[in-house]
């Protein structure tokens, strides 16, 4: 019989497998993207574009898919690693960016852009409203949980109504706008990968990038978070401080995300399960684990939405739910124990 | 083997996705018929009209007080010289673009054009209330039709059925002879660009793209009819959708030599420059590889605002498009001594405001 030590290292080489797996999976699938496209660079051609300077094909391949791919990855990774946070502070395995109303913040934000710019807003101007008022959500949040207490049902209580706020307030800028402007809205809430350039990955990725070490770095803490509070205190964790500015690295990871992709929805909840089910709840390998899901599932979802009905796209917020769902049921039908 | 699994489930899908197939066509079909006076009773006052959404409706003459919800329609209406039997408005005229409704700020708003206040409307009194053909939903008809109100559906959105529907506001209003040289001008507009567009050789390509981004204007949207119209072969005219979304890297593979990019301005006509537009033009003209477009190099990119795009001013953005498409043939052509002519003479207001942009 192995003795505990080489049991825990088995199980360490194991969760160390599945994640080498997911970034060959992820590799694989960006190979995929690099590959396709509605002009006649194919495989072989995207690479040679990519070491070539000039050229249509190096303006495809590199001004087009390349950036189209990185965003991807970078909103995948990034919803799923805010869904992960969510749900280790907030001890629900029903929080996302979603559930405490972040995207129906973003979505207020990019309302309002549309509605009061009469229609001549640039996207940077949607953005940075989506933004902003990403950031005045979770703010808000911490506002009541810091005049009532730090514990997770009020953040979520908190996250609800401040959904329920958003959408009222998106919805009655929706019915005083024209039919252009509605329009308009409904498109961003279905979210797109189609006006994303390097410039838009670069604040992207401060936005994405700057934060996630940190949140990496508490691992240790959102392991103990996960046998309560006390017990989590008992043995040093602040737990406050872990949970407020959780709250506020995660939201500024979602408005990374979602301010020039609209809503993209399923990711951040979906795939924190998905890397649960097959890595277990050991946050040291579930967050790179469930930000490497996230990934491939927004990659595969926007290969897919541009290819199933080319050439007419159809939007990535659609097909990550319609991918995600039944893939998700699937694995919760058939899952035998119980993972969170 | 799924289907001896679960033959519940399984048929019913099948069953419901009939359904939406055969109630799509049954619209479509109905729609196609759309736009007409089908009868008219000998000395009762009462007439017979289809309206845009293919539904027939009996219509009690004359008609004294309308209430608009419609904005294309109430521009009709005003064309018309019928701005007198208005009694309520569509709110948002007041709040978007008070400057091109002079003379209607005392006329009561009564809601958004997809969801208006039924108390309000029942209290003006109207005879009929003019809206779009598909919003609000029927409920309109079920709230009001017990008050003796009906509801008149007539779009004014496109230019292949403006003429019927001008035809049969005309006889409603009683207003023939103006609905008569409304449709007479709009004629004499359409046959100076077909005259023209008999001369060219190949249409050019065009990107028309609708108000988001990368949201092309497919087959049964506006964009796509006065494309058409204006002698362009949209290059989306081949999809199944009004208004798809397409990658950029399909609109650089289909090498456009045109890109018309429909913009939103509410108050478009109190606008003292077209600062706005000229920096949407801007923003396309930069696009990430796109300076390999046909379109990009020559700097064929033009920016149209929504009120010349569709509606009863489409013909407005026809001539526009066309003089863009093929100055050549088109250079007598002047669209803006034509919208001068239409707010003048029709809507009897002055001609200002910016509308598009080409430079």
């Amino acid at each position: 019989m192995k003795d505990i030590r080489q049991q825990y290292q088995d199980l360490t080489n194991r969760k160390v497998f599945f994640i080498v797996f997911f970034v060959v999976v992820l590799f694989c699938v960006a190979c995929a993207a690099l590959a396709q496209g509605p002009s006649s660079v194919g495989f072989k051609g995207a690479i040679a574009a990519l070491f070539s300077d000039s050229g249509v094909s190096h303006a495809i391949v590199y001004k087009l898919r390349l950036p189209r791919i990185v965003m991807a990855v970078l909103v995948g990774s990034g919803l799923a690693l805010a869904g992960t946070v969510f749900q280790a502070i907030l001890r629900n395995p029903l929080a996302s960016p979603y559930t405490l109303g972040i995207a129906s913040s973003a979505g207020f934000g990019a309302v309002t852009a549309i509605v009061s710019g009469a229609g001549f807003c640039t996207r940077y101007l949607i953005a940075g409203n989506a933004f902003f008022f990403t950031l005045l959500s979770s703010f808000l949040i911490l506002a009541i949980a810091r005049i009532k207490s730090s514990k997770p049902e009020t953040m979520i209580l908190a996250g609800i109504a401040v959904m329920f706020f958003f959408s009222s307030l998106s919805s009655l800028f929706q019915y005083m706008g024209t039919m252009e402007e509605v329009q308009e809205i409904v498109f961003w809430f279905f979210g797109s990968l189609s006006k994303v350039g390097w410039n838009e990955v670069a604040m992207a990725s401060v936005m994405i990038l700057l934060p996630a070490p940190i949140l990496l770095k508490w691992s240790w803490d959102f392991n103990l978070l996960a046998n309560g509070d006390d017990s989590a205190k008992a043995l040093g964790v602040n737990v406050e401080a872990i949970r407020r500015y959780g709250i506020v690295l995660a939201s500024l990871i979602t408005a990374g995300a979602v301010c020039f992709s609209g809503v993209i929805g399923f990711i951040g909840i979906v795939s924190p399960h998905m890397a649960r089910m097959v890595i277990g709840n050991d946050h040291r390998f579930l967050l790179p684990c469930s930000m490497l899901i996230g990934a491939v599932l927004v990659l595969a979802a926007d290969i897919l939405g541009r290819t199933l009905w080319a050439p007419q796209a159809i939007p990535i917020g659609i097909v990550t739910s319609f991918i995600g769902v039944p893939f998700f049921f699937y694995l919760l039908i058939k899952r035998q124990r119980d993972y969170w | 083997m799924i289907v001896r699994k679960h033959p519940v489930p399984v048929y019913a899908s099948i069953v419901l996705v009939c359904l939406v197939f055969l109630g799509d066509r049954q619209s479509n079909a109905l729609q196609r018929q759309a736009g007409a006076i089908v009868g008219e009773a000998a000395g009762s006052g009462n007439i017979t009209i289809r309206n845009s959404n293919g539904q027939s409706l009996q219509v009690q003459l004359p008609v004294k007080r309308i209430v608009v919800l419609n904005p294309d329609a109430l521009e009709a209406v005003r064309a018309l010289k019928a701005l007198a039997l208005v009694v309520g408005v569509n709110s948002g005229i007041h709040r978007d673009n008070p400057l091109f409704w002079p003379g209607l700020s005392n006329r009561p708003g009564v809601g958004s054009w997809k969801d208006p206040n039924y108390e309000q409307i029942v209290q003006l009194e109207p005879d009929i209330v003019i809206c779009y053909a598909r919003r609000p939903g029927m409920d309109l008809e079920k709230k009001l039709g017990p008050f003796g109100i009906k509801a008149i559906r007539l779009d004014f959105q496109k230019i292949g059925t403006l003429e019927k529907e001008l035809r049969i506001l005309g006889r409603v209003l009683n207003k023939e002879k103006e609905a008569g040289q409304l449709i007479d001008w709009y004629r004499e507009q359409q046959e100076v660009i077909r005259e023209g567009l008999k001369k060219i050789e190949h249409r050019h390509y065009v990107y028309s793209e609708s108000y988001s981004p990368y949201h092309t204007s497919g087959p049964g949207s506006g964009g796509n009819e006065i494309c058409i119209l204006a002698g362009g072969f949209n290059i989306a005219s081949g999809f199944s959708i009004p208004y798809p979304e397409v990658t950029p890297e399909w609109v650089l593979a289909k090498n456009p030599q045109v890109i018309i990019k429909a913009a939103v301005a509410g108050n478009c006509y109190g606008m003292g420059n077209g600062g706005p537009l000229k920096a949407i033009r801007k923003e396309i003209m930069r696009r990430p590889a796109w300076n390999t477009i046909r379109a990009i190099r020559d700097a064929r990119v033009y920016v149209i605002e929504s009120g010349i795009w569709t509606g009863p001013r489409a013909i407005i953005g026809i001539s526009y498009l066309a003089k863009w498409f093929y100055p050549e043939i088109f250079e007598d052509l002047d669209p803006e001594a034509r919208h001068r002519e239409y707010l003048e003479r029709f809507q009897g207001i002055k001609y200002q405001g910016v509308y598009v942009s080409g430079d």
